[in-house]
Parts: C-alpha cells; sequence; structure tokens
C-alpha cells in the first residue's frame, strides 16, 4: 500500500503520521485521529457535512486528500470550545433551537466560523452564502441564520 | 472508494513537469480535487486509469495572479476564492468574478481552480463562457517547451481539450479589453449552492450611440461546451439596438444552440429560457 507521511496541526495539536496515499482528510480525522465530529454525507462535495476549517477556509474534508493537508493547520468542531467552554456560535446554535438532528451542525458551525473569522459582521445574505454549500434536512435553516446572526450582533 | 494511487508532491513547476513526462498518461495533476476525487468516487471512466497524483496546488509558480501587458495572468493554481477576491479582476473582468462568485459553494470555491474548471471541460463549466468573451488564452508547459493558444481552440470537445498528459496549464492571460464594452453574466441552476449549471450566458457589448458598434457572445451548458456565436456577433455588428433586431438576435441564437446540440429533452424547456434572458440581457446592456 503506497503510504505518505503527514505532519500537520489538528485544533492546535501537532500530528504527525503516515497514511495510504488514498486516504481523505475526512477518513484521516474519523478513522486515525478518532474526531468522529467531522461527519462523512455524501463524499462528493454537495452536503457540507464534513466541512473543516483549513489554513483559514472552509473546505470539504471528503475533497482533500490526507497528503495535501501537510503543513496545514484544521480547525474541526471538537476545536471550537475552549477550556471546557462551548464556543459562542454553539451557545447560539442551542439557544435558538438550531439543532435537530444534528448531522449537518458541525458542518454548519464550521463554515459560520469560517465567515467570522473573516468577516466579523456578516449580514444575512452573506450568511446565506456562507452555508449555501451545506444541506440541513431537519431545520429549515432559519434557526441556524438567526443563531449565527446572533453571534455577530454581541 | 478512493483506488489505490501513488500521491506526488513536487516541490517546483520544473520538478511537476518532469513527473508529468516520466509517468505520461498514468498521471494527473491534482490542484483543488473537486472534480477528480467525486469522479474516484462514483468511478467515473474519466479518471479510471489514474494511478499517480501530481499535486499542483502549491507551486509557487502558478498560484499568483498578475498584472501585465496591460492585462491580467491568472496562475494554473489560482482557485476561484482568490478571483472573487481579486481587486483588480472585479474591477476589469467583473463577468469572470461573478461566475466565480457563482461556482459551486464557498467549500468548493476555496479549493476549485480556474484552470482545472476549463481543462476537465463539463458542459457547464461556469468560468468557461467569461473567458471565452474575454478573449482569454492559455499558456501550456511541458518539458518540450511552452505554447500559448486562445482558450476557444483549446476546448475541443466535452470533457476534452488539447492538453497532452505531459502538459499543463500555466497561465491564463486576460487580455486588455477595449474601452467601452459593458457586460452581463447569467446562470441558471437548480439550487443556490452547488448547482450544475442549466444556462449560462456571457455576453460583452460596446455601443456607439445607438449602434452595436461590437458584441461578443457565449454560452455555457446549452451547447456541447462553453463556445462563442462568431455568426451570430458579425450580424449583430453595425446594427442598431432596436427591441425588433434584438429579438431577432434571440430567435437566431436559439436556433444556433439548436443545430449544435441537436434536440434535447429540455430543448422545449431551455430554448425560450435561453432566448429570453439573452433578450433581456441585450435591452439592459446596449440601453
Ligand atoms: S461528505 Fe463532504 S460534502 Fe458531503
Ligand atoms: S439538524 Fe438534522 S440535518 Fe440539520
Amino acid at each position: 500500500m503506497k503510504e505518505i507521511s503527514i505532519h500537520f496541526t489538528v485544533n492546535g495539536k501537532k500530528v504527525s503520521l503516515n497514511v495510504p496515499s488514498r486516504k481523505r482528510l475526512l477518513d484521516v480525522l474519523r478513522e486515525d485521529l478518532g474526531l468522529t465530529g467531522t461527519k462523512e454525507g455524501c463524499d462528493v462535495g454537495e452536503c457540507g457535512a464534513c466541512t473543516v476549517v483549513m489554513n483559514g477556509r472552509a473546505v470539504h474534508s471528503c475533497l482533500v486528500l490526507a497528503a495535501q493537508a501537510d503543513g496545514a493547520e484544521i480547525l474541526t468542531v471538537e476545536g471550537l470550545a475552549q477550556n471546557g467552554e462551548l464556543y459562542p456560535l454553539q451557545k447560539n446554535f442551542l439557544e435558538y433551537g438550531a439543532v435537530q438532528c444534528g448531522f449537518c451542525i458541525p458542518g454548519m458551525l464550521m463554515s459560520s466560523y469560517a465567515l467570522i473569522q473573516e468577516n466579523p459582521h456578516p449580514g444575512e445574505e452573506e450568511i446565506k452564502e456562507a452555508i449555501a454549500g451545506n444541506l440541513c434536512r431537519c431545520t429549515g435553516y432559519k434557526q441556524i441564520i438567526q443563531a449565527v446572526e446572533a453571534t455577530v450582533k454581541r | 472508494m478512493i483506488p489505490e494511487i501513488e500521491y506526488l508532491r513536487p516541490g517546483n513547476l520544473q520538478e511537476a513537469l518532469q513527473m508529468l513526462s516520466e509517468y505520461g498518461e498514468t498521471a494527473r495533476p491534482i490542484a483543488g480535487g473537486t472534480d477528480i476525487l467525486p469522479g474516484f468516487h462514483i468511478n467515473s471512466r474519466r479518471f479510471r486509469d489514474i494511478k499517480t497524483l501530481v499535486d499542483i496546488s502549491n507551486l509557487p509558480e502558478i498560484t499568483a495572479i498578475r498584472e501585465a501587458n496591460g492585462g491580467v495572468y491568472i496562475g494554473g493554481a489560482v482557485t476561484f476564492t482568490d478571483i472573487v477576491k481579486h481587486p483588480l479582476i472585479r474591477e476589469k473582468y467583473p463577468m469572470l468574478a461573478d461566475a466565480a462568485a457563482q461556482i459551486g459553494s464557498v467549500q468548493i470555491r476555496n479549493r476549485a481552480t480556474l484552470a482545472g474548471n476549463f481543462v476537465n471541460n463539463a458542459p457547464c463549466a461556469d468560468s468557461v463562457p467569461p473567458l471565452l468573451v474575454y478573449d482569454a488564452r492559455v499558456t501550456v508547459r511541458s518539458l518540450r517547451g511552452e505554447r500559448h493558444q486562445p482558450l476557444g481552440e483549446f476546448l475541443l470537445k466535452p470533457y476534452r481539450t488539447q492538453l497532452q498528459p505531459d502538459e499543463m496549464v500555466t497561465e491564463v492571460f486576460l487580455p486588455p479589453l477595449p474601452a467601452g464594452f459593458r457586460g452581463e453574466f447569467y446562470k441558471l441552476g437548480r439550487r443556490r449552492g452547488v448547482a450544475i449549471s442549466r444556462i449560462t450566458l456571457a455576453v460583452l457589448v460596446k455601443m456607439d450611440q445607438r449602434v452595436i458598434e461590437d458584441i461578443r457572445i457565449a454560452s455555457g451548458a446549452v451547447t456541447p461546451i462553453g463556445a462563442r456565436f462568431p455568426e451570430l456577433e458579425a450580424q449583430a455588428r453595425g446594427k442598431t439596438a432596436e427591441a425588433d433586431f434584438l429579438k431577432e438576435l434571440a430567435i437566431q441564437l436559439g436556433e444556433q444552440i439548436l443545430q449544435r446540440t441537436g434536440l434535447r429533452w429540455s430543448s422545449a424547456y431551455k430554448l425560450p429560457v435561453v432566448q429570453q434572458v439573452f433578450y433581456q440581457l441585450l435591452r439592459r446592456i446596449c440601453q
């Protein structure tokens, strides 16, 4: 099996490992690092459930080969809470009832997080654009948008 | 499933070209991977022979956007996000920025490259119609040398271009646009994010009072590949932009699309839409 060694930072921790070159970032996060918060949905870039932040930008971890993440800084949903306290975005998702089954939520959070990092005061249209690549089959999106809006208003 | 593959990461362009030349047909450059990886996943025939991926996404020689010769050079690994954010492209080539902003989703645009979009050459490649009306030229490199070609010649048929296995698109050049051109890009898809385009149109017009001095028209998704309409353009030059003539032009656009594609199950829906949208675009641009 063709292997490649990669070194990257995941949620602030340096990680080095050897992985088969066919593995995607999604596989390495979930299988090798046990970070199963990142979800596997469609595998083809349509649902956004696998979204993580790579070097400051939201990406589909199902469309990035693990080898391509060599040297990168990765943030997953597990890295949002600090010292046991939920990140404000997460608190608002709870407060606004933006979570039903929860499957899309890690992706929604990471897409919203990337948006806020780049643009601390996005308007409704910008929020919608940021999560346009994330499908949710439960909430109807409204509460998710409200939760993001509440986060950026404070 | 992603098949067993070998992954190579060259440190510079020269190394990348050496790898492509050494591995030939079984190697493929990968940048954003937004076509190749889903293609692997659905076991697409187009990607079945790939044994080796050469990662070009971080090659310094092809990740920049630069201004030169009055126009803009866009590196072969520049992403759509880079394009959307670039002030010069937004100012001088707004239809490209517009098309780029509507491609896929944020996550896709953060990875997918302009060159990858037209090298893949899907009929619905959104960047192609704007690039065609801007008379984009591509620079193709291999160990054998470098060649330059208008994009319209480089694209052959759906999923086929003139790119040889040992070659790579290193740059796209957008030449300076003569003063006075105004244009618009139109896209129709089924969903806001991640929609495969059903119809795209890019139109640039230069008016002299009420007369169409020059015009460039390109479509995507409704033609086998993104393409210009030279006969239509020739016919419109020098004509007065009155409603009757613009309507006539829109009818002819529909007829030419039909000639190029043949009758499809979707024609009954798409053609009237294309004609109507094209007419309205012309009305807005020419007024
Ligand atoms: S699993 Fe990656 S976009 Fe659906
Ligand atoms: S909460 Fe169920 S898919 Fe979004």
